[in-house]
């Protein structure tokens, strides 16, 4: 990261001097957030390896991806704390709340003494980043304000409010000018309250604060006590957690245990007018003896010399052609407009939970599925998709991806510029979402390819599985490509989701429906298929 | 999954001495949540007119907000239903479409864009697996008008 970040700053200034010589210091205005946690050397005094532990964790699993969620950069981070800067004030003070947010969340299961708080100081200065530090009056600043804070509390001074404070509803409690060491002029500091009804709260509050002081003192002495006490319970509880969280769905599995034998599900009977590879159903035979036992007997050894090649989804070639993308039936869908894609192939079906299940047995997909082998796989973030079509494209040396969404919708259409595949009403059994089927059902599809096939020989394409692909989710397609490529921009948090699923009703499995989802999130009816470039 | 998460859930109770057994007995498959959760708009006010676009805020307290996914006691992410009339099922994950919106990436506000005419507004608390919490933690339906 620092390299790039170093770059990324001598591009800032050569475009703002063009011809400017390079050999100055880059300087630039940002926004400061330090933080660092409150008591650290009390907490590594009660527990020293366990405080570490879950202050990396924290720092793993919360600071780290907020920071990058509001588009900020961690510069640091030191045994207690860490330096991050941000472009954007508003961003820095939603980065530090979020953080302080989830930190009550996680505080809550422990007792008081191991809480892990954080105080918080943002500030907005003239700085110099360096690759792995960053200098100068505004971080000591943040610094400062960060040890002015309240464990808890995000503390900013006069600039990054006068930037906010018509842009974050919160409550900000003035605390006037503060004398900061080493630093000339006073400082105004403003106490960040998540939202503005806290504001008098705050301040009946402050007469408590000497009871508080005492009865902390008592506290920290019962602390180390009540640590001792707590310990047991907490270590037998871990035991039970970890041991009984990878269980998974044992009556479902083997109620639908027998649809798990068939391989190709569904008719014969689509018109398929297209080259179906085969390439992978031959595979498949080979390889198909017991997957689910394979899979189990892999995943206990670190290093796997003979991992069996992937089980590759079947695919079907499509040719190139032009298309009207869009349908004037809801905003996002607006303005219909021509796309011309290349020819690719895509997944027959949705990738199922067998063909996951091999990437997770590789340890190249984080995430585990549940279900029967044939039911499309469920609960997948964007990301994890990514993973699988990474992994995919890596074992077998071919070009597999996310589809873009023109290639989906192009693919789901099937040449037909109907309402639906099969035409402008909706009828029965034709796809798996709400109130489709003749008899309702509510439970999830058990296998991938249990309705027709579409003109283009594919199956669930609309409803069974929300379908992830490559785009950046764009609100309409004002400004959409039209040569079938993805629409991409660096760091988008949310991705497009297409097809529908089975909770979903029919307006949603129409082949131009299109959502937006959290890129990072798992949902259950969140699924995908594959493409590959030819 | 929701039978691995009852029997956690069961197991961690069984496992804390003095707790209480009526939270967890019903069906319903969410996280306890404490009594005193309050889940409210900041903005906008039950009745506010509105010209076009609006920042939606939501306000919770004794309660934190986490990424969907994490599994921490007494936090969850927030959804907000939009014109939505059924009432919260707690046997089910909250459903994901065009009137509920999800924010599982912990957002405290969202930019909403909504037809001209009168909506009702209402947020709901989804645990790390997107279930509504028991109790459900929900906000006042409000309804607001768009000019």
């Amino acid at each position: 990261m620092g390299s790039a970040m170093r770059s990324d700053i001598y591009d800032l200034n050569s475009n703002r001097n063009p011809g400017a010589p390079d050999s100055g210091v880059p300087r630039r205005l940002a926004a400061i957030v330090a933080g660092d946690i409150a008591g650290y050397s009390r907490l590594m005094q009660l527990d020293e390896e366990g405080t570490h532990a879950r202050v990396r964790r924290i720092e793993r699993e919360l600071v780290e991806p907020t920071i990058r969620e509001h588009h900020g950069r961690l510069i640091k981070t030191t045994g207690d704390g860490f330096i991050a800067v941000f472009d954007s004030p508003v961003e820095a003070v939603r980065c530090g709340i979020v953080i302080q947010q989830n930190m009550i969340g996680r505080n809550a299961a422990q007792s008081k003494a191991h809480w892990i708080e954080y105080r918080i100081g943002i500030n907005l200065g003239d700085v110099i980043i360096e690759t792995d530090d960053v200098f100068g009056d505004g971080v000591n600043v943040a610094a400062r304000l960060e040890g002015l804070a309240d464990p808890g509390e995000v503390f900013i001074s006069g600039g990054i409010y006068e930037q906010i404070k018509h842009k974050i509803v919160c409550g900000y409690e003035s605390l006037g000018d503060r004398k900061v060491k080493n630093i000339t002029d006073p400082v105004r500091v403003y106490r960040v309250l998540p939202d503005p009804s806290a504001f008098k709260r705050r301040r009946t509050r402050k007469q408590g604060i000497v009871v508080v002081t005492l009865s902390l003192i008592v506290l920290t002495l019962a602390g180390g006590v009540i640590w001792y006490l707590t310990m047991q319970t907490r270590s037998r509880l871990t035991q039970l957690a970890t041991t009984s969280a990878p269980a998974s769905r044992p009556a479902e599995t083997s109620g639908i245990a027998k649809s798990a034998a068939t391989n190709s599900p569904g008719a014969k009977a689509a018109p398929a007018p297209l080259v179906s590879e085969p390439a992978a159903q031959q595979q498949a035979k080979a390889s198909i003896a017991s997957p689910a036992a394979t899979a189990t007997a892999i995943a206990p050894m670190t290093s796997s010399p003979a991992v069996p090649p992937p089980l590759e989804p079947e695919m079907v070639s499509l040719p190139g052609g032009s298309f009207a993308m869009g349908s004037n039936e809801d905003a996002s869908e607006r303005p219909v407009h021509q796309v011309t894609v290349k020819r690719f192939a895509i997944g027959k079906y949705p990738v199922s939970v067998r063909e996951w299940n091999m990437c997770a047995a590789a340890k190249a997909c984080a995430f585990t599925a549940s279900g029967p082998d044939n039911a499309p796989a469920g609960n997948l973030s964007w990301s994890d998709a990514k993973q699988f079509t990474a992994w995919l494209a890596e074992t077998t040396g071919k070009p597999y991806r996310l589809p873009t969404e023109a290639e989906w919708e192009y693919a789901a259409r099937g040449g037909t510029k109907t309402r639906y595949w099969w035409g402008d009403q909706l009828q029965p059994d034709l796809a798996s979402c709400k109130n489709c089927t003749q008899v309702a059902s509510n439970e999830p599809p058990s296998k991938v390819g249990s309705f027709k096939a579409n003109p283009f020989g594919l199956y669930d394409m609309g409803g069974t599985v929300d379908q992830w692909v490559e785009d950046c989710f764009h609100k309409n397609y004002q400004g959409a490509p039209t040569d079938g490529g993805a629409w991409l921009e660096d760091g988008c948090s949310s991705h497009v989701l297409r097809s529908g699923s089975w909770r979903n009703d029919a307006r949603y499995v129409r082949p131009s429906n299109r959502d937006g989802y959290d890129t990072h999130v798992r949902y259950p009816t969140h699924g995908f298929r594959i493409a590959l470039t030819l | 999954m929701p039978l691995t998460r009852r029997t956690l859930l069961q197991a961690t109770m069984l496992a804390l001495p003095g707790a209480t057994f009526d939270t967890c007995t019903a069906l319903a498959k969410g996280k306890p949540a404490p009594k005193d959760a309050l889940l409210y708009f900041v903005w906008p006010q039950d009745g506010a007119v509105i010209k076009g676009a609006f920042w939606c805020r939501f306000g919770l307290r004794n309660m934190g907000v986490t990424h969907a996914g994490d599994n921490f006691q007494n936090s969850g992410h927030h959804h907000l239903l939009i014109d939505v009339d059924e009432p919260v099922n707690p046997d089910e994950p909250i459903p994901q479409d065009k009137a509920h919106l999800h924010f599982g990436a912990g957002q405290t506000e969202a930019r909403i864009e909504l037809p001209t005419g009168k909506h009702t507004l209402q947020l709901v608390l989804g645990d790390a697996d997107h279930f509504p919490f028991v109790p459900p933690v929900v906000s006042k339906k409000i309804t607001v008008r768009i000019k």
